[in-house]
C-alpha cells in the first residue's frame, strides 16, 4: 500500500476504490458462475448478480483509469495497532460468548479492546471492565432477555 | 358517531391511568432499546408478547406501539452522538447529526430531531385518524411495477447523499445491491454468493453491516487518528437550538413529514426510503447544497421528521386492512390476535374504542416522548464529555451484544468485524458508506419486484410506462438524471467536494 | 435402513451413557426449547404459549432459544449436536423438514431427529378477492384451461407449501398457472387486495384471522376439513387431488431414551387437553391436532415421496 512519501502520478485513494470495486465485482462474478441466468420473463438467480458485477467492474475502471494520470495523492497513514487489536477483541468475544459465557467474554472484550489505545491505565481498565460487564449482564441478559449463558457452566 | 365523538372516545380510553402508564412504560422502554445499538424493537416486542396475555387488549397494544415509536426517537440519539445508526432509517441522520455533534452542537441536533419527530408524529397520527382508509388505498395501488420505478428513483437519489464524486457513489450502491443478493434467492430457492455458509442462507442482516461499517470502523479510525487522547469534540457551545436553527428547519420538517407519511404506507423499506428521500429532497431544494454533510440542521430535521411520520403511518395498512407492512407490524398483529381481535375494517365499526384508543395514545405517547427526551438531552450531551478511552470500550460492548442478540450466534459478530475491516478500507479509499446501505436495503425490493413484474407480464416491460404512478416515477428519475449530467449541477458537486477536501 | 441402523446404534449408546440421566429426568435442569424461527413468528408464539403448560405438567423449566435461519436447518443442526439426554428439544415443521431433504446437502442427518408430538395441522388453501368471479376451484380451473398462464398465483417461493399445492393443482386439472413469489404471506395478501395477482396460497390459520369481507377461500387441502374452517370444502371433495398442510410440533434426538420421549409426548398431550390452553390456541387461530411422535413419523415417508415427485416436476419445468 502507498506510503505518504510516494511520488509521481496516481490518486491512491481512487485507485484503492477502483481496486475494491473491481475486486468485489470479480469475486461476485466468480461466485455466481454456477447460477442460472434465465430469460427476461423467467429471470434466473444469476441474472441480476451478473448485471450488477459487470456494472461494478465498469465503474471501477471508470474511477481507476483517470486516477492513474492525476497527480499523486497519498492514502492517509495506516496504523495497524488499533485495526488488529479491535478486530481480535471482537472475534475473541464472539467465541467466548457461547463457550465461556457472557461474563468472561465481556471482560475479555473490554480489557483486550483497551489495548488498542496505548495510553491506558490498568486500574481504570479493570474497573471499567467490571462495571460494564455488570451493567451488560443486568440490562441485556436479565433486563432485555438476550439469550446468552452468563457463566461457562 | 361523528369524527369528534370518535376522537373523544379514543382520548377517554387512552387517558385512563392504566393505559397512560403502559403508554409511558412502552415509550421509555422504546427509548432505551433505541439508544442501545443493535437491540431492535422487534426482538424486545417478541419477548414481551407473552406478557401482554395478562393485560387488557388495549393496554398491551398501547405499550407495544410505544416501544416501536419510542425506538425511533432513541435511534437518532446514537446516530448523532457516536455516528452509529441503530436502524436503517437513522443512517442519514448520521451524515449531518454527527458533524453537528463534533462542532459542539449535539444539543441542538438532538432537540431539533425530537421536536421535528413530535411534529411529524402529530401530523401522521392525525392522518391516520382522518384519512386512514383512504391512504391504505394508496398503498394497495402499488403493484410490483410501481415498486420497481420507485426503487430505481430511490437508488438514483441515493447518489445525492454522498458529497464525493458521483461515480464512487454509484459504485458503493452497486456493492450494496450485491450484498443484498447474498442468501437464498426468493424466487427459485437457489443459494447465491454464500460461500456455502449456512448462516448466510437468509442473507446478511442490516445491523451487521451498519455496526461493522459505521460502528467498528469509526472506533478504529478514531483511535488511529491520534489515540483516544486526540478524540476531542469542540466544546459545547450551546445546549439548545438557536433562532436560526428553527428558522432553517421548519420547512425541512414539513417536507419530511409529508414524504414520511406517504412512503410509510408502503410495505418493506418505507421508513428507510422516506428518510433517504427527505434528505435528498432537502439537498436539492436548499440554497446551499454544498454544506450538506458538514453539519446543517436541515439535514437532521427532515430525515428525522420523515422516519417518525413513516413509523406512525405504517400502522395504517395494519389497522385498516389487517395487513402488516413490516416485521414490527406483524408482531403487532400477533398482539391483536392473542386477544382475539382481527384488525381490519370490521374492528373500526365493531370495536371503535380499540382503533381510536390506539390512535389517541400514539399522539399522547409522542407528547410523552418529547417531554421525556428534551430534559434528557442535557444528560446525553454530558456523555460526550466522558473521555473517549472510557467511551469506546462501552460502544464496542453494546455493538457486540446487539449483533449477537439478533440470531444468538457468533457468526454475525465475526461477520460484523469483517465489515469493520471493509469499512476501514472504504475510509482509506474515501468512499462514503451511506449509498451502500441504501443499495443494500432497496436492492432486494428492486430485484424481487422486477422479476415479479416480468413474470406477471410474461416478459413484456411496457407495463412500466402504462401505469400512471410508475410512469410519473420514471419521468422524475429521468429529470433527476438530467440534472446530474447538466454541467451546472456538476460544478456544485465538485465545489462541495473540494470544499470538503480543504 | 439408515433409520433402523442408527436406532440400533442409539439403543446401545443410550443404555450406557444416558441411563443415569434418565432415572431422574426431568431433574432440576431446564429443558431448552429451540425454535427454528425468529421471535414473534407463528411457531415461536405457539411454543411460547405452550411452554408454561409443559412446565406445569413436568415441573421443569422450558426456556425458549430462537435459532432462526435456512428454513429450520440451523435449528435442526443445533438439535442434532446437542447431548442426547432429553434436556434439548426443538420445534419441527413440515413440509420444510421434509422438502429440505430433497436435493440439498444438509449439515445434519434427518434420521437423527425423531418427532415427539404434532401440535398443529394447518391445511393450505387458495384465496381470491371477495369480489372475484371464482366461486369454486372448478371456476378457476375452467378459466385457466382457456387462458394458459394468465392466472397468476402468489406464493412464498419455489418449493414452499403454496407452490407445491399449485403444482399439484396444475397436474390434477391439466392447467398452466403462473407462480409469482412474494416475501411472505402478508406481501402476497397486499398484492391480492391491490389486484396485482389473481389468487394466493395461504394456510387456513392465516385465512381465518384475516378479514372475511375482503377474501374468499376456494378450497382447503387436507383430507378432513380443519376445525377453523368447517364450511370450506376440501379440494378432494371438489374432485381435485391436492393435499398440502403444514404441521408444527416438537422433536428430539432419536437417541434420547424412549421413555423420556414418551413422557414429553404425554406432557404435550395433556397440555393440549387443558381448556385454558385451548382457549389461548383458539384466540391465536391454532388448529390444534395432536398426533404422537410415532404416528407422525410413520406418515413422513409417504409425504416425502409425494414431495419428491412434485420436485421432479419443478426440475422438469426448468
Amino acid at each position: 500500500m502507498a506510503r505518504p512519501t510516494a511520488t509521481g502520478t496516481g490518486d491512491r485513494p481512487d485507485l484503492l476504490s477502483a481496486g475494491l470495486f473491481i475486486g468485489l465485482g470479480g469475486l461476485g462474478l466468480f461466485m455466481a458462475r454456477g447460477l442460472d441466468t434465465g430469460t427476461l420473463a423467467q429471470m434466473g438467480p444469476g441474472f441480476l448478480p451478473r448485471v450488477v458485477c459487470v456494472l461494478l467492474i465498469a465503474v471501477g475502471l471508470a474511477v481507476g483509469i483517470p486516477a492513474l494520470r492525476r497527480p499523486v495523492q497519498a492514502i492517509d497513514a495506516i496504523r495497524l495497532r488499533p485495526l488488529l487489536v479491535i478486530t481480535v477483541a471482537i472475534v475473541g468475544f464472539a467465541y467466548a460468548a457461547t463457550h465461556l459465557g457472557f461474563v468472561l467474554a465481556s471482560l475479555w472484550l473490554i480489557v483486550a479492546g483497551s489495548l488498542a489505545d496505548p495510553g491506558g491505565n490498568w486500574r481504570h481498565i479493570l474497573l471499567l471492565a467490571a462495571g460494564l460487564t455488570l451493567f451488560g449482564a443486568l440490562v441485556f441478559v436479565y433486563g432485555l432477555g438476550v439469550q446468552v449463558p452468563l457463566w461457562p457452566f | 358517531m361523528t369524527f369528534i365523538d370518535l376522537l373523544m372516545l379514543g382520548f377517554s380510553e387512552a387517558i385512563t391511568p392504566a393505559n397512560l402508564a403502559f403508554c409511558l412504560l412502552g415509550a421509555l422502554l422504546g427509548t432505551l432499546i433505541g439508544v442501545l445499538p443493535g437491540i431492535g424493537p422487534t426482538a424486545t416486542i417478541a419477548v414481551l408478547l407473552p406478557i401482554t396475555f395478562f393485560l387488557p387488549p388495549l393496554a398491551g397494544i398501547i405499550m407495544l406501539a410505544g416501544i416501536y415509536y419510542g425506538a425511533q426517537y432513541g435511534g437518532s440519539t446514537t446516530a448523532i452522538l457516536v455516528n452509529l445508526p441503530g436502524e436503517a432509517s437513522a443512517v442519514v441522520t448520521t451524515l449531518d447529526g454527527y458533524q453537528m455533534a463534533r462542532q459542539g452542537r449535539a444539543g441542538a441536533a438532538l432537540a431539533v430531531a425530537a421536536l421535528g419527530s413530535f411534529f411529524a408524529g402529530t401530523v401522521a397520527t392525525f392522518a391516520i385518524a382522518v384519512a386512514g382508509p383512504m391512504l391504505s388505498g394508496f398503498a394497495l395501488s402499488f403493484g410490483p411495477a410501481e415498486y420497481v420505478s420507485l426503487m430505481v428513483f430511490g437508488l438514483l437519489a441515493a447518489t445525492i447523499l454522498a458529497s464525493g464524486p458521483v461515480l464512487k457513489a454509484i459504485g458503493m450502491i452497486l456493492i450494496g445491491l450485491l450484498l443484498g443478493m447474498v442468501g437464498t434467492d426468493q424466487a427459485t430457492g437457489a443459494e447465491r454468493l454464500t460461500f456455502g455458509a449456512i448462516e448466510l442462507f437468509d442473507g446478511i442482516d442490516f445491523i451487521v453491516i451498519a455496526i461493522g461499517i459505521f460502528g467498528f470502523s469509526e472506533i478504529i479510525a478514531n483511535l488511529e487518528r491520534s489515540g483516544s487522547e486526540g478524540v476531542k469534540l469542540a466544546p459545547l457551545s450551546r445546549l439548545w437550538p438557536t433562532r436560526d436553527d428553527f428558522r432553517n428547519s421548519w420547512g425541512a420538517v414539513l417536507r419530511g413529514t409529508a414524504i414520511g407519511t406517504l412512503l410509510g404506507l408502503l410495505p418493506g423499506g418505507g421508513a428507510t426510503l422516506a428518510s433517504f428521500s427527505a434528505y435528498s429532497l432537502e439537498k436539492k431544494v436548499s440554497k446551499h447544497p454544498e454544506k450538506f454533510g458538514t453539519g446543517v440542521v436541515e439535514g437532521v430535521a427532515s430525515p428525522e421528521a420523515a422516519n417518525n411520520a413513516a413509523a406512525q403511518s405504517s400502522f395504517i395498512p395494519l389497522l385498516t386492512l389487517g395487513i402488516p407492512s413490516n416485521n414490527m407490524m406483524a408482531m403487532m398483529l400477533s398482539a391483536f390476535m392473542i386477544h382475539g381481535i382481527t384488525p381490519g375494517p370490521t374492528v373500526l365499526t365493531t370495536q371503535p374504542e380499540i382503533f381510536w384508543g390506539l390512535v389517541a395514545s400514539m399522539w399522547i405517547g409522542n407528547l410523552l416522548l418529547v417531554v421525556i427526551n428534551l430534559p434528557m438531552i442535557g444528560l446525553w450531551v454530558k456523555l460526550l464529555t466522558v473521555p473517549y478511552r472510557l467511551l469506546y470500550p462501552a460502544i464496542l460492548l453494546f455493538c457486540c451484544i446487539g449483533v449477537y442478540s439478533m440470531n444468538n450466534r457468533i457468526f454475525d459478530v465475526i461477520l460484523a468485524a469483517g465489515f469493520g475491516l471493509l469499512g476501514y478500507a472504504f475510509r482509506k479509499a474515501r468512499c462514503e458508506p451511506g449509498p451502500l446501505l441504501l443499495g443494500f436495503v432497496l436492492g432486494p425490493l428492486l430485484e424481487s419486484n422486477l422479476r415479479r413484474t416480468l413474470l406477471i407480464e410474461q416478459g413484456d416491460p411496457s407495463i412500466f410506462i402504462e401505469r400512471p404512478i410508475s410512469l410519473t416515477m420514471l419521468v422524475a428519475t429521468v429529470i433527476l438524471l438530467g440534472l446530474m449530467i447538466l454541467p451546472s449541477f456538476r460544478r456544485t458537486r465538485q465545489e462541495a467536494f473540494q470544499e470538503e477536501e480543504a | 435402513m439408515t433409520i433402523t441402523k442408527s436406532a440400533a446404534l442409539a439403543a446401545i449408546l443410550t443404555t450406557t451413557a444416558a441411563g443415569a440421566a434418565l432415572a431422574d429426568w426431568p431433574a432440576d435442569r431446564p429443558i431448552e426449547m429451540i425454535v427454528a424461527f425468529a421471535p414473534g413468528g407463528g411457531t415461536d408464539i405457539m411454543l411460547r404459549t405452550l411452554a408454561p403448560f409443559l412446565e406445569a405438567e413436568l415441573d421443569a423449566q422450558f426456556p425458549v432459544l430462537n435459532r432462526p435461519g435456512a428454513s429450520g436447518e440451523i435449528a435442526y443442526t443445533a438439535l442434532s449436536q446437542a447431548r442426547p439426554d432429553g434436556y434439548t428439544v426443538s420445534s419441527l415443521n413440515t413440509p420444510g423438514f421434509l422438502t429440505m431433504q430433497i436435493g440439498r446437502t444438509l449439515r445434519y442427518d434427518p434420521a437423527d431427529i425423531c418427532p415427539i408430538a404434532r401440535i398443529v395441522e394447518d391445511p393450505g388453501t387458495f384465496i381470491v378477492q371477495a369480489g372475484s368471479g371464482y366461486q369454486t376451484l372448478a371456476d378457476l380451473v375452467a378459466f385457466a384451461k382457456e387462458n394458459p398462464g394468465a392466472v397468476s398465483v402468489g406464493t412464498t417461493g419455489v418449493g414452499t407449501d403454496e407452490h407445491l399445492a399449485m403444482l399439484q393443482l396444475e397436474q390434477a386439472a391439466g392447467i398452466d398457472l403462473t407462480a409469482v413469489p412474494f416475501g411472505g404471506a402478508n406481501e402476497a395478501k397486499t398484492a391480492l387486495l391491490g389486484g396485482h395477482v389473481a389468487m394466493i396460497g395461504l394456510n387456513v390459520g392465516e385465512y381465518a384471522t384475516s378479514d372475511r369481507n375482503a377474501f374468499r377461500a376456494l378450497a382447503q387441502f387436507a383430507d378432513e376439513r380443519s376445525i377453523l374452517a368447517p364450511d370450506l370444502p376440501t379440494a378432494q371433495e371438489q374432485g381435485f387431488d391436492v393435499m398440502m398442510s403444514s404441521e408444527r410440533g416438537l422433536a428430539a434426538r432419536c437417541d434420547v431414551p424412549e421413555d423420556v420421549r414418551a413422557k414429553l409426548a404425554a406432557a404435550v398431550d395433556a397440555a393440549l387437553a387443558d381448556p385454558e390452553f385451548q382457549e389461548k390456541a383458539k384466540q391465536q387461530a391454532l388448529p390444534l391436532s395432536f398426533k404422537s411422535g410415532t404416528d407422525w413419523q410413520a406418515d413422513m415417508p409417504v409425504r416425502l415421496a409425494r414431495y419428491t415427485e412434485i420436485f421432479k416436476l419443478i426440475e422438469a419445468g426448468q
